[in-house]
């Protein structure tokens, strides 16, 4: 019985899709639809996405065709941007990429009865992006709430080593999306699919005449909107994504050609290319410099510091990622300005100019997201590692604030690719262990007026410095007080001062009087306020009720008050807010809140630890409910009473 | 000898050395340039040689001094250019902080790419620019460029400082022209800087000299009508083509209507047909043009095109019924049009469209605005139409096109007007409800908004949002409420009253803190204003508040059982030039409070010495709003 309601259902489900997954089939029930029957906050939702990706040779050249078909139903007025849809693609000369679009009507309900459009030419526009990127748009006519649209588009490439990602998951539901790859045997590509949905795949062989192919087929029906949350490094990680990474190609009677089956080959691949290897290999263009500079006898803490800090003010970076040079390490060298690989491939050489044990190493930026399987374009960017002592330190000389271990957030995403000088690789944690400091020392007085005045000794550490002297590092001193009043909850500042702003190894130390006219309520015969003042968050960064995505701090650090207040005579304390300490399992998320008072004297000592810089998501309701007790903590009031 | 002339001297001396070496001269800054200034123009020359009716050129040379990463924007070595706009030349220099040369930058160093910046947006606009990244700072840039332009409606304005936190040292402007084009040009804000200017029957020449860089303030008026500038225009003009000529507002409609307007309303005879159809037996004017708005907003959707004479042309109103969709001037014209077949008379017009009030300028006659709506008359009155929306109420102008002088093209020419201002008293938002308090700190309540005016265009949207989004909205309209839930809304949508209610229900878990057996709570749940001005300590500018509002508050609470009020904040009266604020809380029962609050915000320009009492009433209404009642367990 059972076994007889699989093959029912299993037709029912073949004929179904035949039928509803075709262009051109659109149904009074469609149109009349008015809200997506599982998310009825959808303004849109993609009834189906289907493509087909095949190999063609012409001439003496591969091809790669994709062509892929929309269907897509407009709910809400919000969804009418589902109605315009656009495409870039690369053009150099004898390697084009192409996009032409066809089939694309809009449909409409119009007296019960289904009436088409059809999408002209005049409705499509191309655009030149800039020097080799182009992009098609197009733009559906007579377009409204209750609209189905539909298109099809043929995307060619000539690019058989960078197949085009296809995107399973999108920002509006997707009821049911379908994936078709025919590929010659002579090629192999590794596939990944990111994202929690799981996907259906099928895999087929179909032999033909001039050479056989593989055939994968990829479905899934019902596919949830992925939504942004907050702390996420980058939502396309989380999303549902098929991508393409060319393994090996072997024709007839040829041997393989191994393009990356693993992350050593991978590598191997990068360290080999000239744009590369060669460039970190280059010396002498720096030599007498960097003689002159490590004249004096240093330890190798010093001369490490003086060797990136000498990166830093002879290169500034171009804003450009990329893991190969581009016009070469000397001509950065000379001219002052280049890429990240230029930067940090200098680095690496003067490091190691120096005797010291240094390697690139090849990174993702959070933009560029994470490989999870060898890619050949995982890597995007190139930082440098140093080891003293069996200790390894990380360094990026592409800004002016960075330390050893203190490099960009944009760099600091799970985990890069050393490279040693045999172009043998290993793999790193990028991840940081060290805790970034925030502490907050205040001495305060209340006045029996409601006045607060006081003063505040504020001490940053590692990345919270780093942070601090990227944002304000240049800002002119009377707009910081301006904005530190601001950020402080409009405190009245005076005296402020800050030290080490340009002494990168110490902490960011800021000291300041202030005064609040109001910062005491006064209600009755009582005085009213919280202890944490101007100090105190407002909402709960996590909102979602659940989450799929870790939790990512992008570093451990320690928030750190020690508040001491005095009230003002003629006053007593008729309550304080009680002591709390909450922890999640194994100590990750830490907080805790000390308050006693002796005489006129209160003190308050209170303590959010984040001891690790991604969390999992199976902490998240854990995680959730601390930040909640926070926020309610931190504003938690203290009474005095009048005697 | 004095010694400020030798120095000069010596100071002559190496400037002819070092412009040998292909130098820059040295230039000296005096210290007022130097405070807020993030980057100073050194010199600028800007000179406009019209040639004819059809075609302007445009020199330019620019010097600027940059001295960090905030002033790197206004290096402006970039030109816009399209089909009527050609760039002959564009290059830069680049120096050190000194003036020492470093390095050339010619055309193909520029990046040239499309503006087209987002969907929906096509255009055949282009940019060439140079994208630098400085070595170190201070450096010195000289960009220079020579254009090519054949559309003489549009002469760029003389602004000797464009942006904020940038000083000028000096800058020129000069024009020439042939006599029989009509020159015209105003000049504003020349007050307090120096500027000198010179003009025959061919040319004008403006210098100006040491002008302080402007810092920016809240609540500043917008940065065009702080600083100097010189609008020129010409009689004699064309665009795209066209041929032009205007020197009154009436005739420049007129010319609008015969170039730009003429033949676009070609609606096919079927169209025609279905819409006198619709309209059926109505004859009212004003009902017969709500039923087209109605069938407009339900058929077409804003995309923008700006492509050649498109970007002032309006697309056929044919195309438009075809396609579904067009930008502001198509669907304007589209509806216009329709109008016309059951004989509505209305008027294309033409305003500047932002949130932040721009008027057409009355006393200039030319190419101006950014937007164009439909003005429908009807006995006296004019009832704007927001073509591009598919939710705006008829004859509501929202805070896009409300209080400003607009241009309507009438069929006998132009005019000016000034389009509805929603003032303070009609822009008002009134809230009436209640909420219990419960002994473990979280309330339930229940809530009547009504809004209308301005605050109704803020509120509207809500009809037809999605769920996710209506929660988002009161997340952040009731942001002092943590933990929010909306359990409940409810909404009234008036389109002929222009008035919104919203229902709302709602509950929160830790509304109120505890201390000891006292119960804290805030006393304003549902409208606490809690933004205070910034504290400037010298404040330079002047300062606006561009729309004024009145709020109106009666909230009843109910406290848990056996509690009773330990203690509750003073009632408030204020009353200023910028408006009036009150508060008070009666007892109504030993477990009853009510809630009575009003806000009047004038609308206003001020003196900028009257801003610390601005700041003051803010900090006044801030504090008032954050204002706690205690209560306590009855023992």
């Amino acid at each position: 019985m059972k076994k007889l309601l699989f093959i029912t259902f299993l037709l029912v489900n073949l004929s179904y899709s035949q039928i509803n997954h075709k262009l051109g089939k659109v149904s009074i029930e469609e149109l009349k639809q008015s809200t997506h029957p599982e998310d009825t906050t959808a303004s849109a939702a993609i009834l189906f996405k289907t493509g087909v990706t095949k190999f063609n040779y012409f001439g003496n050249k591969w091809e790669i065709l994709t062509t892929v078909n929309y269907k897509i139903k407009i709910y809400k007025k919000e969804g009418l941007k589902f109605a315009d849809f656009s495409i870039p693609y690369y053009t150099t000369a004898g390697a084009n990429e192409s996009v032409r679009f066809s089939d694309a009507y809009t449909y409409n309900l119009v007296d019960d009865k289904v009436v088409k459009t059809k999408l002209k030419s005049e409705s499509e526009f191309k655009t030149e992006l800039s020097e080799n990127w182009m992009e098609r748009k197009i733009s559906f006519p007579n377009v409204k709430e209750g609209s189905i649209i539909e298109f099809s588009y043929d995307f060619k490439s000539p690019y058989i080593t960078t197949f085009n990602d296809f995107r399973f998951q999108s920002s509006i539901p997707t009821d049911y999306v379908e994936y078709t790859s025919y590929i010659p045997a002579y090629f192999v590509y590794r596939t990944y699919i990111t994202g929690y949905e799981n996907i259906d795949v099928n895999n087929e062989e179909i032999n033909r005449i001039d050479y056989n192919e593989n055939k994968v087929t990829y479905t899934k029906y019902n596919l949830p909107a992925i939504v942004e949350e907050n702390y996420v490094d980058n939502i396309n990680n989380y999303t549902s994504i098929l991508k393409f990474e060319l393994a090996s190609i072997q024709y007839p009677s040829q041997d393989v050609e191994n393009y990356s089956l693993n992350w050593e080959g991978v590598t191997k691949k990068i360290y080999e290319n000239e744009n590369f290897g060669n460039e970190l290999n280059k010396k002498g263009y720096y030599n007498d410099d960097l003689d002159v500079l490590l004249k004096n006898t240093l330890t190798d803490d010093e001369k490490i510091d003086l060797i990136l800090n000498f990166v830093k003010s002879k290169v500034k970076w171009d804003k450009k990622n990329g893991i190969l040079c581009k016009n070469g390490v000397k001509k950065a060298y000379k001219d002052g300005i280049g890429n990240v690989a230029e930067i940090n491939l200098m680095l690496v050489s003067m490091l190691r100019y120096a005797n010291f044990d240094a390697n690139p190493i090849l990174v993702s930026t959070r933009d560029n997201g994470i490989s999870i399987y060898p890619s050949r374009t995982a890597f995007n960017y190139v930082i440098c590692g140093v080891e003293i002592n069996k200790k390894m330190f990380l360094l990026d000389a592409t800004d002016k604030n960075t330390l050893k271990n203190i490099i960009p957030e944009r760099a600091i995403n799970w985990v890069g690719r050393s490279i040693k000088n045999d172009g043998t690789s290993f793999e790193i944690k990028l991840a940081q262990n060290q805790v970034s400091n925030n502490s907050f020392n205040a001495m305060i007085n209340v006045l029996n007026n409601g006045t607060i005045e006081g003063k505040v000794r504020e001490q940053f550490s590692n990345y919270n410095a780093y942070n601090f002297r990227n944002k304000y590092g240049e800002i002119a001193k009377d707009s910081y007080v301006e904005n530190l009043e601001k950020r402080r909850n409009n405190i009245e500042i005076s005296d402020l001062e800050i030290n080490n702003k340009n002494e990168l190894i110490n902490p960011i130390i800021q000291n300041y009087n202030f005064k609040i006219e109001n910062g005491a309520e006064i209600i009755g015969d009582k005085l009213v306020f919280s202890p944490l003042f101007f100090y105190a968050s407002k909402e709960n960064p996590f909102k979602q009720e659940k989450r799929k995505f870790p939790i990512d701090f992008v570093y451990p650090f320690q928030d750190k008050y020690i508040i001491n207040i005095n009230i003002p005579e003629g006053y007593e304390v008729e309550s304080l807010p009680t002591q709390t300490s909450l922890t999640t399992v194994d100590d990750i998320v830490k907080l805790k809140y000390l308050i006693n008072s002796s005489n006129n004297k209160i003190q308050l000592q209170y303590n959010l630890d984040i001891n690790q810089s991604i969390i999992s998501f199976d902490y998240y309701e854990n995680i959730k409910s601390i930040f909640k007790e926070m926020v309610l903590k931190e504003n938690e009031k203290i009474v005095l009473k009048k005697i | 000898m004095n010694f400020k002339n030798y120095w000069l001297i010596i100071f002559c001396i190496s400037n002819v050395l070092f412009a040998q070496k292909n130098n820059l001269e040295s230039y000296v800054i005096p210290e007022n340039l130097l405070e807020n200034a993030n980057s100073i123009i050194l010199s600028q020359d800007i000179q406009i040689s019209v040639k004819s009716q059809k075609s302007f050129t445009i020199k330019k040379n620019k010097k600027v001094k940059v001295f960090n990463q905030y002033g790197l924007k206004n290096i402006d070595a970039l030109e816009y250019y399209d089909k009527s706009i050609k760039v002959n030349s564009i290059k830069a220099v680049l120096y050190d902080g000194n003036g020492l040369k470093i390095k050339k930058y010619d055309k193909q160093d520029f990046t040239d790419a499309s503006i087209a910046n987002g969907f929906s947006v096509f255009t055949d606009n282009r940019i060439i620019y140079l994208n630098f990244t400085p070595i170190d700072y201070p450096f010195i840039i000289e960009f220079e460029s020579y254009i090519d332009n054949d559309n003489t409606a549009f002469i760029p304005s003389w602004l000797p400082l464009d942006d904020y936190y940038e000083s000028v040292l000096n800058s020129n402007f000069s024009i020439t022209y042939p006599a029989e084009l009509g020159f015209r040009f105003k000049e504003d804000n020349f007050n307090g800087y120096s500027i000198s200017s010179n003009k025959t029957e061919f040319s004008s020449h403006y210098n100006a000299q040491n002008l302080a860089a402007i810092k920016k303030e809240e609540y500043s008026p917008s940065f065009i009508k702080l600083v100097p500038i010189v609008l020129v225009a010409f009689e004699k003009f064309q665009l795209e083509g066209v041929d032009g000529s205007a020197s009154t507002w009436q005739e420049f409609g007129s010319w609008i209507n015969q170039k730009l307007l003429f033949k676009t309303d070609d609606i096919s005879d079927e169209t025609k047909k279905r819409i006198i159809d619709l309209v059926g037996s109505e004859t009212n004017p004003i009902n017969k043009a709500k039923i087209i708005y109605n069938y407009v907003q339900n058929k077409v959707r804003y995309v923008s095109i700006k492509m050649g004479i498109g970007g002032w042309k309006p697309m056929n109103a044919s195309d438009v019924d075809r396609l579904g969709y067009g930008d502001c001037k198509a669907l304007s014209n589209y509806t216009k049009s329709l109008l016309n077949a059951v004989d509505v008379p209305s008027y294309y017009t033409i305003i500047y469209g932002d949130s932040t009030k721009k008027d057409i300028d009355q006393d200039f006659v030319s190419m101006q605005g950014n937007h164009a709506i439909l003005t429908i008359p009807f006995q006296g009155n004019l009832y704007p139409l927001e073509c591009t929306s598919q939710s705006a109420p008829f004859g509501f102008a929202g805070d896009f096109t409300d209080d400003r002088m607009a241009l309507v093209i009438k069929p006998d020419g132009g005019e000016i007007i000034k389009t509805t201002n929603y003032n303070e008293k009609l822009s008002k938002q009134s809230e009436n409800g209640n909420y219990d308090i419960n002994e473990d700190g979280s309330i339930k309540g229940t809530l009547k908004i009504i809004s209308t005016g301005v605050q109704y265009n803020d509120k509207y949207f809500l009809e037809s949002a999605i769920p996710t989004k209506i929660v988002e909205y009161y997340k952040l309209f009731f942001s002092e409420i943590n933990n929010l839930k909306i359990e409940n809304t409810t909404f009234e949508n008036d389109k002929n009253s222009f008035q919104f209610i919203e229902n709302i229900t709602l509950t929160a878990t830790n509304y109120c803190s505890f201390s000891g057996n006292l119960i804290i709570f805030p006393i304003n749940a549902y409208n606490r204003c809690s933004s205070i001005p910034q504290r400037y300590r010298n404040r330079i500018n002047q300062f606006e508040q561009q729309r004024g509002f009145y709020d109106e508050d009666e909230i009843e609470i109910n406290l848990p059982i056996g509690y009773t009020l330990d203690g509750k904040p003073e009632d408030n009266d204020i009353k200023n030039i910028f408006g009036e604020f009150k508060t008070s809380i009666e007892i109504i029962s030993p477990s009853k409070l009510k809630y009575k609050r009003s806000f009047f915000m004038k609308k206003g320009n001020f003196d900028k010495s009257e801003y610390d009492n601005f700041r003051k009433f803010m900090e006044q209404v801030a504090k008032a709003d954050n204002s706690k009642v205690i209560i306590t367990k009855k023992i």
